[in-house]
């Protein structure tokens, strides 16, 4: 059932006016809202995506199932969280389709160190410098990389929390998961990554700035 | 393991360790919160650890984004026009 046009938001943002005025049947301001989100949701899908004709794949998909469904949608929560719930289920479709990166399981014990032995006491470079004068393009490319060799559930959640700005709630609310459980998925998410530029780090050692 | 070490309770370390990033994000209760910056103090180890899971962290939130490639607007909007009027909002 559609939503009654005239009910009161539950949750009130900057996309509030321009949604209840598409509702209302201002159809031809739906041009504004895929201006405003068409290169978050292109970027979402770069970073969760295995390239970027899926990434386009991915925005397109989105934005025609937000044209069919907007005037269900009844703003009980920002229409950003509705957008990338829906834009997380058109991933999962297209993942299915394609056979990309199978689900596996990270465990916390992968990523415990044995014992002291194993842990610089020195702080590393990488992490001791300004972020800016050490984030270069070579870095950034490879960490887009290694975000794309987590399994999916996992660079999902990464990818919500840590990149698009999410709280753990919203990312919960997002991927209908708890928020316990994106908080351990995150951990585990981050840990992978520490491994993979603790390894770059230390196969570019003499060309770090 | 430096040499100050030596004595160093491995398990608290380990105990922690899965606590981190809700540290990191400032989700811990306060009684967590106290016993890892208590535990920080003293152990370099988890202080690397911990500091290194920060800068991971730092680098995803300075991620920057690319633009959308050319045709990209174009394509998206000729979709969305070729919806049917039924489906119009």
């Amino acid at each position: 059932m559609g939503r009654d046009a005239n009910q009161v938001p539950d949750i009130t943002d900057q996309d509030t006016e321009l949604i209840t005025a598409i509702q209302k049947g201002a159809a031809e301001r739906f041009e504004e809202l895929v201006t405003r989100y068409e290169g978050k949701l292109y970027n979402f899908g770069l970073r969760i995506c295995k390239d970027a004709s899926d990434a386009e794949d991915l925005a397109q998909e989105t934005f025609i199932n937000i044209f069919r469904y907007i005037k269900d949608f009844r703003q009980e929560t920002k229409f950003k969280n509705w957008m990338y719930r829906i834009a997380t289920s058109v991933c999962h479709r297209m993942r299915r389709r394609s056979k990309y990166a199978p689900e596996r399981e990270l465990s916390l014990d992968e990523f415990l160190p044995a014992d002291h032995a194993d842990i610089d006491t020195e702080l590393p470079e990488w992490a001791a410098m300004p972020i800016r004068q050490v984030l270069n393009r070579e870095l950034g490319e490879h960490l887009k990389a290694s975000v794309k060799e987590l399994p999916p559930q996992y660079r999902l959640v990464l990818v919500l929390r840590d990149m698009e700005g999410f709280s753990t709630d919203e990312a919960a609310e997002i991927l209908g998961i708890t928020p316990a459980n994106v908080k351990v998925r995150l951990h585990r998410a981050r840990l992978f990554l520490r491994e993979e530029l603790k390894g770059y780090f230390h196969d570019n050692q003499p060309h770090t700035p | 393991m430096t040499t100050n070490h030596t004595h160093h309770d491995h398990e608290a370390c380990l105990k922690l360790f899965a606590k981190l990033s809700e540290y990191i994000d400032g989700e811990t209760d306060e009684v967590t919160c106290e016993a890892i910056r208590a535990h920080m103090e003293a152990c370099p180890c988890c202080t690397t650890c911990l500091e290194t899971l920060k800068r991971t962290v730092g680098f995803c939130e300075e991620m920057g984004e690319e633009p959308v490639p050319p045709g990209f607007s174009q394509r998206l909007r000729k979709a969305l026009n070729n919806m049917p009027h039924g489906s119009m909002p």
